[in-house]
């Protein structure tokens, strides 16, 4: 009795073993030996793998909002202007536009274009997406999109976009996530849940297969507008661990691999047939000043010590393995707005922000404060301490986990100073000075200068490119002497690529699949 | 018998809901989702939108309420992220963890029964104190470290397994191997004092005495019996493996339950949160009481009240 139960017991295990491995075997190896056919040397490179940190959202463009995931769906979904490389805008499916009136854009679509599906793209596709994201408050991307009053089509390929105020951003907006344009009447027909299941769009590649937290699959559109596109396989693979991504671009398993950590840059440089490349993103490392009354850093002599003590590029060559580019502004050039005077440059002067903080009436540890900054950016956090403890003030650093870091910024419930990398997807100086507007400064930074308040406000509707770029500089300028933010670095995208492919990342940091070239062997 | 499976399976449900209860709250007191699924240049009315929209404002006790209604239906709500139902996200993964678990518990297995019972047999001899120490090892090294170890011999240097990913046999491997030597080293040292303990039973003694080979005894009597112990260990650590593989997986990127965990909580996507744990726990509990029958039928002295 005993024994057959033991026996039983044995042999039950050992089924579920073999059948479970075999399962395992079986569903996966087909995409398994494409991945390597396509990185492995020899036969003409038809496939491209790229590794990232994480994984995309969903198909959905309206309701996403991490970087990632528009890196990848670019090349699934057009936008009607595009983005080059230098961040120009240039035609994408409408191949015109003009202004009406103060409201009102008209834009020429492109026309021949069909969706993956097969279905032509008309203006109906347009309105149907752009009205989606308007009017939907649900979705991630509507805030930037809500001004969108109307789409209307006025023929088969002409649509007239009416906002409800001038808007000198729209067309910035129409370049990035959330102006993808999906396919009106395969979602009629099918349901939104079916279209995320087998997403179409008219870009130059279509999905293939998403296995979350592993990988995106997408194959060659070959009657795409733009000519055939250069890969037959594009694999975007999920490796959150960094030490695991660089082991697979070293093992040969991935093509090109994001966000490479400044400690293994030396040990990818010292393959043969690696390479690190480097570009500068959207992003700026600062630390933002509470300036309400009875606050340390209402006194700008205080705020000027702190810039002073702080060796900007010190911190680029020690933490960011020289990845950053110091800077007195976080509109970088590249976004509308820039001030170029006040780029790759930045002040450093311990003495006298020793003698600033002296002037302002503190003695030698009497200046304290706490800096919050989010688990990301700790070791520059402990850095910045250090340098300011030098100087004579006393720091509580504040290191939060990131969903805490979120909500302590979202109620703006922060004391003297905060610490964050701020981005910037609409290319455009609007995004990064907001905040210091009267109404969303009020309780974070309690920001208040009337001639600031009166340019950004004029600025925000401003339809003459020419002079509302004037006001935003001299914003800037104010802003390099008022410091209500000091600017520690704008970061660098740090990439690994393996000799195969040409790769030069861009400062949105998408991945356009064509824009990565296999080297001629 | 029949009973005590009834009585069994009636438990979960306070358990479950107590378990409910506790990850509900945690999840709503560490952080606000809304925070971090809008862009740093939203406004204030943007976020109060959102939040109203995701049912966000309405009293704690009023979430819960929502919560359980719909739970106790298979409804774990929306993920934030994925926009998806979290059960159907959480069970979409529960089979690349299973087949970890499995393969792990393989490899410990086929290590730990030779090791551990060699060691009883040879006790006290140069061969245990290696045995010993290798598992003291095992039990020791931070599963992170040796998978990122493996990594480097096994796929950058010797070019003969995959970094990462799920795929074919070869992809299950390292990551199932770095499982397996933290289970297999606590294994061997209890099949080790299991065997001693039955080697010097009087029947073993007796089974000597009537002239029975030296093997024969070690692999007919006492081996068999030895194991009775060693199958309880290991269907426990079965579930702690289930819920246990969070970073193996991360840094195989294995996209199991552990992986999806990890970034769930990282995004504060509260509800994959909510539906992992709770189907975490209802398997623990399952295989809980699994365990208690099949030991309750392998020895006969245990009885079903």
């Amino acid at each position: 009795m005993k024994k057959r139960q033991w026996t039983g017991l044995w042999i039950t295990l050992l089924a579920v073993v073999m059948v479970l491995s075999a399962c395992g075997g079986k569903s996966t190896s087909t995409n398994d030996s494409s991945a390597t056919e396509g990185t492995g040397s020899g036969s003409a490179s038809t496939i491209l793998t790229v590794a990232a940190a994480t994984d995309i959202e969903s198909f959905d463009p309206h309701n996403n909002n991490n970087t990632s995931s528009e890196a990848v769906l670019v090349n699934v979904f057009d936008y009607l202007i595009k983005n080059d490389s230098e961040q120009k805008k240039v035609a994408g499916l409408a191949t015109s536009w003009d202004q009406v009136d103060d409201t009102t854009w008209r834009f020429k679509l492109r026309e021949g274009v069909t969706f993956h599906n097969g279905d032509p793209f008309t203006s109906a596709d347009v309105k149907y997406t752009l009205e989606r994201v308007a009017k939907d408050e649900t979705l991630k991307q509507n805030s930037y999109f809500k001004n969108i009053v109307e789409v209307k089509a006025v023929d088969d390929y002409t649509v007239d976009i009416i906002t409800d105020g001038p808007d000198p951003l729209l067309l910035n907006r129409l370049s990035k996530m959330g102006a993808g344009i999906l396919p009106a009447k395969y979602i009629a027909d099918k349901g939104f849940d079916a279209f995320l299941k087998q997403p179409v769009g008219t870009g130059p590649y279509k999905f293939s297969k998403w296995t979350k937290d592993d990988r995106v699959e997408l194959v060659k559109n070959e009657n795409y507008f733009d000519g055939e596109p250069k890969w037959n396989e594009v694999v975007f693979r999920v490796i959150p661990e960094a030490s695991t991504r660089v082991s697979e671009l070293l093992a040969g398993g991935v093509d090109v691999a994001s966000s490479i950590p400044s400690t293994d840059i030396a040990r990818i440089e010292g393959e043969a047939d690696k390479k690190i490349v480097k570009a500068p993103i959207q992003r700026v490392l600062q630390l933002i000043f509470r300036q309400t009354e009875g606050s340390i850093t209402a006194d700008p002599k205080v705020r000027e010590a702190i810039d002073l003590a702080i060796d900007k590029q010190g911190i680029v060559d020690s933490i960011a393995g020289g990845a950053g580019i110091v800077t007195r502004t976080s509109v970088t050039p590249g976004n509308f707005g820039a001030d170029p005077s006040l780029y790759k440059t930045s002040l450093y002067d311990q003495e006298k922000a020793k003698q600033l903080l002296q002037e302002a009436g503190y003695a030698e540890g009497e200046a304290e404060m706490t800096i919050s900054v989010s688990a990301q950016y700790k070791e520059q956090a402990e850095v910045v301490a250090a340098m300011l403890e030098q100087a004579g003030f006393k720091i509580n650093l504040d290191v939060l986990e990131a969903s805490a870091f979120s909500e302590r910024y979202s109620s703006k419930s922060f004391k003297e100073i905060f610490m964050i990398g701020i981005g910037n997807s609409l290319f455009d100086a609007s995004n990064n000075y907001n905040r210091y507007m009267l109404e969303e400064a009020k309780g974070e930074s309690d920001y208040n200068n009337p001639e600031v308040e009166k340019l950004l406000q004029s600025a925000l509707v401003n339809m003459d490119p020419a002079s509302r770029e004037k006001e935003y500089q001299q914003v800037q300028q104010i802003f390099s002497e008022e410091r209500p933010a000091v600017y520690l670095y704008q970061m660098e995208g740090v990439y690994g690529t393996n000799a195969k492919v040409n790769f030069a990342p861009r400062s949105d940091e998408m991945f356009y699949a064509d824009e990565i070239t296999p080297v001629a062997q | 018998m029949g009973k005590y499976v009834l009585k069994s399976l009636l438990q979960i449900i306070p358990v479950l809901f107590i378990v409910s209860l506790i990850v509900f709250i945690l999840v709503r007191v560490t952080g606000d989702p809304v925070a971090l699924m809008l862009p740093e240049t939203a406004t204030a009315e943007d976020r109060a939108v959102l939040t109203q929209a995701l049912g966000l404002d309405q009293p704690l006790y009023t979430q819960y309420v929502k919560f359980l209604g719909s739970a106790i239906q298979g409804d774990f709500g929306q993920s934030f992220r994925y926009n998806q139902p979290a059960l159907e996200l959480v069970l979409e993964r529960l089979p690349a963890s299973f087949e970890l678990a499995v393969a792990a518990m393989f490899f410990a297995v086929l290590m730990a029964v030779p090791l551990g019972v060699i060691s009883a047999v040879k006790r006290n001899t140069f061969t245990d104190l290696i045995i010993s120490g290798i598992s003291v090892i095992g039990k020791a090294m931070p599963n992170f470290w040796m998978g990122i170890m493996l990594i480097l011999l096994f796929s950058v240097m010797l070019g003969v397994l995959p970094v990462s990913g799920r795929g074919g046999l070869s992809h299950l491997i390292l990551p199932a191997f770095t499982l397996g030597v933290g289970l297999a080293a606590q294994m061997t040292r209890l099949i080790r004092s299991s065997m001693l303990e039955i080697l010097n039973q009087d029947y073993i003694r007796t089974a000597r005495s009537k002239g029975l080979g030296r093997m024969v005894v070690i692999v007919k009597h006492a081996f068999r019996n030895g194991l009775i112990p060693v199958v309880t260990i290991m269907s426990l650590q079965f579930t702690s493996l289930i819920g246990g593989t969070l970073i193996t997986e991360t840094v195989f990127s294995w996209p199991g339950l552990g992986q999806l965990l990890v970034v769930a909580v990282n995004t504060h996507d509260m509800a994959i949160v909510q539906a992992a744990v709770f189907v975490i726990a209802f398997i623990v509990v399952i295989i809980n009481i699994l365990t208690d029958v099949a030991y309750r039928l392998l020895d006969p002295r245990i009885k079903y009240d």
